[in-house]
């Protein structure tokens, strides 16, 4: 355990997990003064009917002001001045957000407009500008793995200036955040395989990054445990809502160690593969897991080689020699992804070359990796990776994940 | 009640510790402007930035400062201490003068402090990632070895930047951060 100079710490979410946790919501809302919520969410969840779900299990006791199901599948302001204009005119107090990222980002921008008045959430953009408490608000993720309902960004597009707006303060965390299996009991095989590992990947780069801390550590140790010794079973037995349920909490404790501890080279690449090729984050983050622990093994042996404990259990943990810990997490972490293709037949992808989009084109061309390394330099994640990432390592670690080889170490340079 | 008896406590002022602050940011500031002359990395990060950038790194509470801005005609100057009169694109203040000297004395690299929340960044991420990035480079011209290995995360491989590349720019930019200029700046900011 490294005990840092200094850290800073917070989650003050209120979570609420189990098996019939929505039948909460009406009193967890009476208790904030809130009877009038908005929903949110998107056409997805709504069409497998959970927010059908959500209103029978509240029943009459909760007068939903309205529900509005338009947000796309990335966050724009205009949906955000929708929805907030919505809010007002159906007298909400407060607002419920189903869904997952995208739709957790909406609500949150949705919040700022309607908690503090004005026209449009660009009124609220720079940094410092939501300086006051909001209006009390529910998040109930329905996939296990973005972990927004503990963070407190919010990211927007504006689609007119082709930017991505980033909205941060410790305003927008939610005060509620709910976590029922039933939420995520219709998600698919190969989305189950891909939000967990997005969640794993949170807690393990909060785990080695560099603002890592004794209260972010214990979120992530008890995540990477929940999910290794949960997701496999739950891709088999689709049915299992207790496995569900330890993937829900996983993915939420992840997002407080993330939130707190923040992420390195893994996502750094993960959010500019995303942002080039389209593809879908959480493939982007089990392909690149294992060389994020080998590309930052070098400063960090000691404390990847302390994740096979979560990852494998205490008898492999005490039967591995200390010095063959790190690459003994990295093999398992492989052997993980290689299980999750073959339960999904195919559809989790191994390496970046695998991902392929509805028609079966690939979409991360290697032509692509040049301008990926590049642009890389733009993306916050680079700051808190434990060594220094420039647009050569990039090019050298894509070029590997291309391939599905591992990480020459020798490549790696260590100043 | 006699009021009297419960004086304001003044914050003590930590003037030598300014003071060394600033002579480090005016250092730093001008071997920045040198550097964009020197360094192709330097040079290519702010042909990046739109003419007419300015960005200032600082110390809360009320300085010491330093500005730097990209020109209409892109030449990188050093434009001083004062921040009056100045448009800028993009602040990045440390919170207080004990987080900026562990950052100015080398106990903690640049990037350990981002890390450790010391600064405070308002503007565009992107373009304040771009900064850190000329900081990083800069001090490893400007410091020997043993120094700026703590400033920086990682030290500059020899394939990244051959020794004969940094000891002909370190002569270059220390020659031209306390000639070329030196009496214009002090003269536009006193």
């Amino acid at each position: 355990m490294i005990m840092p100079d200094f850290y800073d710490f917070c989650c003050r979410v209120r979570t609420v997990s189990g098996n019939k946790a929505l039948e909460e919501i009406p009193g967890l809302l009476a208790g904030m003064n809130s009877r009038r919520p908005l929903i949110i969410t998107d056409k997805g969840v709504e069409a497998v009917g959970l927010i059908t779900v959500l209103k029978k299990a509240v029943g009459k006791k909760l007068s939903i002001g309205a529900v509005f199901d338009k947000v796309p599948v990335d966050s724009d302001y205009k949906i955000v001045d929708e929805a907030a204009a919505l809010y007002r005119s159906k007298k909400c107090d407060s607002i419920i957000a189903v869904g997952g990222g995208s739709v957790i980002d909406t609500a949150k921008g949705v919040n700022i407009v309607a908690s503090l008045g004005g026209k449009s959430l660009l009124q609220y953009q720079g940094a410092g500008a939501v300086r006051q408490k909001l209006n009390p608000m529910a998040i109930i993720p329905t996939t296990a793995g973005t972990g927004s309902e503990m963070t407190l960004v919010a990211v927007i597009a504006d689609t007119d200036r082709h930017i991505k707006m980033l909205f941060v303060s410790y305003f927008l965390l939610p005060d509620l955040a709910i976590l029922d299996p039933r939420m995520t009991a219709t998600l698919p095989d190969f989305l189950t395989a891909a939000t967990a590992m997005d969640a794993m990947t949170h807690a393990c780069e909060a785990y080695y990054g560099m603002e890592k801390n004794p209260m972010s550590d214990s979120f992530a140790l008890e995540a990477i445990g929940l999910i290794s010794r949960n997701l496999l079973s739950v891709m088999k037995n689709p049915g299992d809502m207790d496995g569900r349920l330890a993937l829900a909490s996983a993915s939420t404790m992840a997002g407080g160690a993330f939130s707190n501890s923040m992420v390195g080279l893994v996502h750094n690449l993960g959010h500019t593969i995303g942002a080039l090729c389209h593809v879908p984050h959480g493939n982007c983050m089990s392909i690149l897991l294992p060389y994020g622990f080998e590309y930052n093994l070098h400063r960090r042996a000691s404390i990847i080689g302390e994740l096979l404990f979560p990852l494998a259990g205490p008898e492999v943990y005490a039967n591995t020699p200390k010095k063959d810990r790190p690459g003994k997490v990295i093999e398992h972490i492989r052997q993980l992804n290689q299980d999750l293709h073959e339960v999904t037949a195919g559809r989790h992808p191994r390496f970046l070359k695998e991902i392929k989009n509805r028609q079966g084109d690939p979409m991360v061309p290697r032509s692509m990796l040049p301008d990926i390394a590049a642009a890389m330099m733009m993306d916050g994640a680079r700051m808190h990776n434990p060594e220094e990432i420039l647009p050569d390592d990039a090019l050298m670690v894509l070029e590997h994940a291309w391939e599905g080889i591992p990480l020459n170490r020798k490549k790696v340079r260590k100043g | 009640m006699n009021i009297n008896k419960y004086p304001e406590i003044q914050p003590k002022q930590k003037i030598i510790k300014k003071i060394y602050i600033f002579i480090m940011l005016f250092i730093v500031g001008r071997a920045i402007e040198a550097a964009a002359k020197v360094d192709r990395t330097v040079k290519d990060i702010f042909n990046g930035l739109p003419d007419g950038f300015t960005f200032y790194l600082g110390v809360n509470p009320g300085g010491p400062y330093m500005v730097v801005g990209k020109e209409k005609d892109g030449t990188v100057k050093y434009l001083g201490w004062k921040l009056y009169g100045k448009k800028i694109s993009l602040a990045m203040r440390i919170k207080n003068v004990e987080s900026a000297i562990k950052v100015f004395t080398f106990q903690e690299s640049t990037a350990l402090a981002y890390n450790y929340d010391r600064f405070i960044v308002e503007g565009d991420l992107p373009r304040a990632l771009a900064i850190v990035r000329v900081l990083d480079i800069v001090e490893v011209y400007l410091l020997p070895k043993i120094i700026a290995r703590l400033a920086v995360k990682r030290y500059p491989h020899w394939s990244e930047m051959s020794p004969m590349i940094k000891h002909t720019g370190r002569i270059r930019i220390y020659i031209k951060a306390f000639t070329t200029g030196l009496i214009r700046v002090i003269l536009q900011n006193l």
